[in-house]
């Protein structure tokens, strides 16, 4: 198993390399650069340049990608044209924060959605399939920053239960030993400070996982209706196998594979729409960082940013890859 | 040439209100500040944008800042600012200022300043400095600056200089900025977290303080105009910033919180390239100022949140007449009869707008396409994502564009770069009549006789045309009824004007 992690990683770098020379090729097509968007409108040409010549603007492209990607091979991604500080450090600092909140929406997307297609299937036709149908597709064409901004106006202004964004309230004193204040708060024993952590959550993972939410439970009723024809359900049955125990144990498991691919694959597109929730949310991750870094032409930061989540996204595909094994013993890992 | 001296409200002027301050209780209530801003980091050089700009201010302190109610600016850290010949301006420092360490401020570090802001890469704000020839301490207390040509803009430029330390800056380098902020300013700084937020903290003894300033005060980012304001509904902010026209009646409604509106010193215009055709004839340029009803789209689209402007500045802002209106009022019929008078009716143009960047604006262009086709103009109406057009404008390569342009309580620098020749590509204007007038002001140091010259500089360019000078927007701020807090034409929220009720 070792092995085949080792090579599915090693797989992985030249997916990286060509990631990154799309997005350093992009940069360089789009009008305008870093000393553009960064530096005051009143600056003379004269300034620009010497600027451009200091970062490193000034030389070909195609020095400035080798240089690049040289350093990056070395896990130095250069310093980020807005922050003044190192790419690795800045997004470090804030990897942490998108986790947690991916995390998060994907547990609401699985746990809401799972047992919804669940439902859907045991009872096609039925309203119960209707409510879930309807909460999926409602899911999946909403889009985040509306949804965003409607919680925000109802939890955080209307009922005034829940903060209408950012990660933490002023002052918490929770010392970040992990950057995961979920973690950081158990491990200091804080309890009102988790308390917080979660209120803070609560409303950016709920959108984000929204979308998630629907597709899973679509997904999954497709997957456990196909899985309840099969001649093994037949066969439970007539051996007198109670129904929830036909539903859960023989359809669902077998229906799971399906399901988890298609978590693994909306993974990727949680993580993109995690950059308009934090925005929205003010949710200081590294989606928000990205908006920011493309809006300033801050191309260090930039390809930084989409080579970890080209890494998140490969990683997460290893992990369920992994747990394929563990739901069906037929997989093996050669 | 008359001698231009800055010299009211300077911090040692202040001193003997500080022991007075001092025996009182001060308060150690909080007050947090939505912002729209970036905050990019420790280097108070880096980014020119103007909130964070000021809070650095706050925490450094800065050669110079504008009086709003005087209406001029006058020294910050400085004793005094003046002119001593007309290329030569002498700053001296107070006796005994020192920084939150207890260092003392010394003529090297507002030289030290200076050279950073021209010549280091992380500098943002070299723009402020660059024509100045050479700037020395003449002894511990007194520095010279001598500028290129007579340059009435000084006493706005340093305005933004932050003066960090010398020794400390040769001790730790760029470190200093994220290691050892101490500044002279009356806050502190606690706290940077980058993208995020900035706290700083009242420093007690700071004659500049007053017992019911804030003691902490949050700048913290929430991009969204909704959040903002749910935010000063609930409690989470006590003041927030650009509340957009549509929302400003939902704060005016809150039981907790109410909207402050100021001018934003910041003009809005359409651009129009006189190096692309049609607008190398004057004609079509000034058919476009006589086609747009500014007053009906700020009335529409901006609900009256906007000041319409007769020329590029307006109340408050040097170079104001109030006597002088506009000659290209909204006139249609001689909009369309100016155009058919040169044989350019129907001629095709490109208006481009940047789209969420200034409040309403696509929806402000698109009022603009019927106003202009109208005319006699056939309008293509073209919405680049901002970075693209930005980088277009700089480089001259946007014939007609619809933009803002702020920090213009001095309009000097705005109107050299927009209009003189050579200014910039951005417009590629050039009138030798406008920039003689143009160099008249800016090598006049009595404000007055100043006034009077921008005044002349100003109806020339609106005569010419080279842009329609529609509004400043009125800038909305939610401010909690725990506190007072008056906006300036700026955006800037500066501790020492909070105050907790």
């Amino acid at each position: 198993m070792l092995l085949y992690f080792i090579k599915r990683l090693a797989g992985a770098v030249p997916v990286l390399i060509v990631v990154s020379g799309i997005i350093f090729a992009l940069m360089q097509l789009a009008p305008g650069d870093a000393v553009t968007m960064l530096i005051s409108d009143e600056a003379s040409e004269a300034d620009k340049a010497r600027i451009r010549e200091a970062w490193g603007l000034d030389r070909p492209p195609f020095i400035q990608f080798l240089n690049f990607l040289g350093n990056a091979l070395t896990g130095d991604f250069g310093m980020s044209f807005r922050y003044k500080m190192p790419v690795i450090e800045i997004v470090m600092d804030r990897l942490p924060a998108t986790i947690e909140l991916a995390v998060a929406a994907t547990l609401i997307a699985v746990g809401v959605g799972v047992p919804l297609g669940v439902l859907a299937a045991a009872r096609p036709g039925t309203a119960w399939d209707a409510i879930a149908s309807a909460f999926s597709f409602a899911g999946i064409s909403m889009p985040n920053f509306w949804l965003g901004i409607l919680l925000i106006l109802l939890f955080a202004g209307y009922f005034n239960i829940l903060p209408s964004g950012g990660r933490e309230p002023w002052g918490l004193g929770v010392e970040h030993v992990t950057g995961f204040l979920i973690i950081d708060s158990i491990l200091a024993g804080r309890w009102d400070a988790l308390g917080a952590a979660l209120k803070h959550l609560a409303l950016p993972a709920i959108v984000l996982g929204t979308n998630m939410t629907g597709i899973i439970t679509q997904m999954t009723r497709a997957q456990v209706l196909d899985a309840l024809r099969e001649d093994f359900v037949m066969t439970a049955r007539s051996k007198g196998v109670s129904e929830a125990r036909v539903l859960w144990r023989h359809a669902f498991r077998n229906a799971m594979v399906g399901v988890v691919t298609i978590i693994g694959l909306e993974f990727g597109t949680l993580l993109s729409g995690a950059m308009i929730v934090e925005t929205v949310f003010a949710w200081p991750g590294i989606g928000s960082l990205l908006i920011t870094g493309i809006s300033s032409r801050d191309f260090p930061l930039i390809i930084g940013l989409v080579l970890v989540y080209t890494g998140m996204f490969i990683v997460m595909n290893l992990l369920i890859d992994l747990f394929y094994t563990l739901i069906d013993p037929r997989i093996r890992m050669n | 040439m008359r001698k231009a001296t800055l010299s009211s409200l300077s911090v040692a002027a202040l001193a003997a209100t500080a022991t007075h301050l001092a025996a009182q209780d001060y308060t150690d209530a909080r007050v947090a500040i939505a912002t729209t801003e970036t905050i990019s980091g420790y280097n108070p050089y880096a980014d020119p944008v103007v909130l964070m700009g000021s809070v650095w201010c706050q925490v450094y302190g800065c050669v110079t800042r504008y009086d709003f109610d005087a209406g001029e600016f006058i020294p910050y850290l400085a004793e005094s600012v003046e002119a001593i010949d007309e290329l030569t301006w002498k700053i001296t420092l107070p006796e005994g200022l020192t920084r939150h360490n207890g260092e003392p401020v010394l003529a090297a570090d507002i030289v030290h300043s200076i050279d950073y802001m021209a010549n280091n890469p992380g500098s943002g704000k070299a723009f402020l400095v660059s024509d100045w020839t050479n700037v020395e301490a003449i002894d511990d207390l007194t520095v010279h600056i001598t500028t290129q040509t007579p340059d009435a803009t000084v006493p706005d430029n340093l305005a933004g200089v932050q003066v960090t330390s010398k020794a400390l800056f040769d001790e730790l380098g760029d470190d200093m900025f994220r290691q050892a902020p101490y500044g002279a300013g009356p806050y502190k700084m606690v706290e940077v977290s980058i993208g995020q937020h900035m706290i700083i903290e009242r420093d007690d003894t700071h004659p500049m303080t007053a017992p019911n300033n804030p003691a902490q005060i949050m700048y913290r980012l929430m991009p969204e105009p909704e959040q903002r304001v749910t935010a000063l509904a609930n409690g989470e902010v006590q003041i927030a910033q650009g509340v957009p026209p549509q929302l400003m009646q939902r704060v005016r409604d809150l039981p907790n919180a109410d909207i402050a509106t100021t001018n934003s010193v910041e003009m809005m215009f359409l651009a129009m390239s006189p190096n692309t055709h049609p607008w190398d004839v004057l004609e079509a340029r000034q058919a476009v100022v006589h086609a747009i009803n500014r007053e009906a789209i700020a009335r529409a689209i901006l609900q009256d949140q906007a000041t319409i402007l007769h020329g590029p500045v307006s109340e408050g802002q040097i170079g104001f007449d109030p006597d002088f209106t506009t000659p290209m009022d909204y006139d249609p019929e001689k909009a369309r009869a100016l155009l058919q008078s040169v044989g350019l009716e129907g001629v095709e143009v490109t208006l481009s707008t940047p789209v969420g960047r200034y409040t309403a604006d696509r929806q402000i262009a698109e009022a603009m396409v019927p106003m202009l086709e109208e005319a006699g103009f056939t309008v293509t109406l073209d919405t680049p994502e901002w970075a693209t057009l930005w980088a277009n404008v700089q480089q001259g390569n946007v014939p007609f564009y619809y933009m803002g342009r702020g920090s213009m309580i001095d309009p000097s620098r705005a109107l050299h770069q927009y209009f003189a020749t050579g200014g910039s590509p951005r417009i590629g204007f050039s009138d030798p009549e406008l920039d003689e007038l143009l160099a008249a002001e800016r090598s006049e140091f009595d404000a007055e006789e100043r006034a009077l010259k921008m005044q002349a500089a100003i109806r020339r360019l609106v005569e010419q045309a080279p842009a329609a000078f529609m509004w400043q927007h009125q800038m909305g701020w939610g401010v909690s009824k725990d506190i007072s807090f008056q906006p300036r034409p700026a955006d800037r929220a500066d501790g020492w004007e909070i105050f907790v009720n």
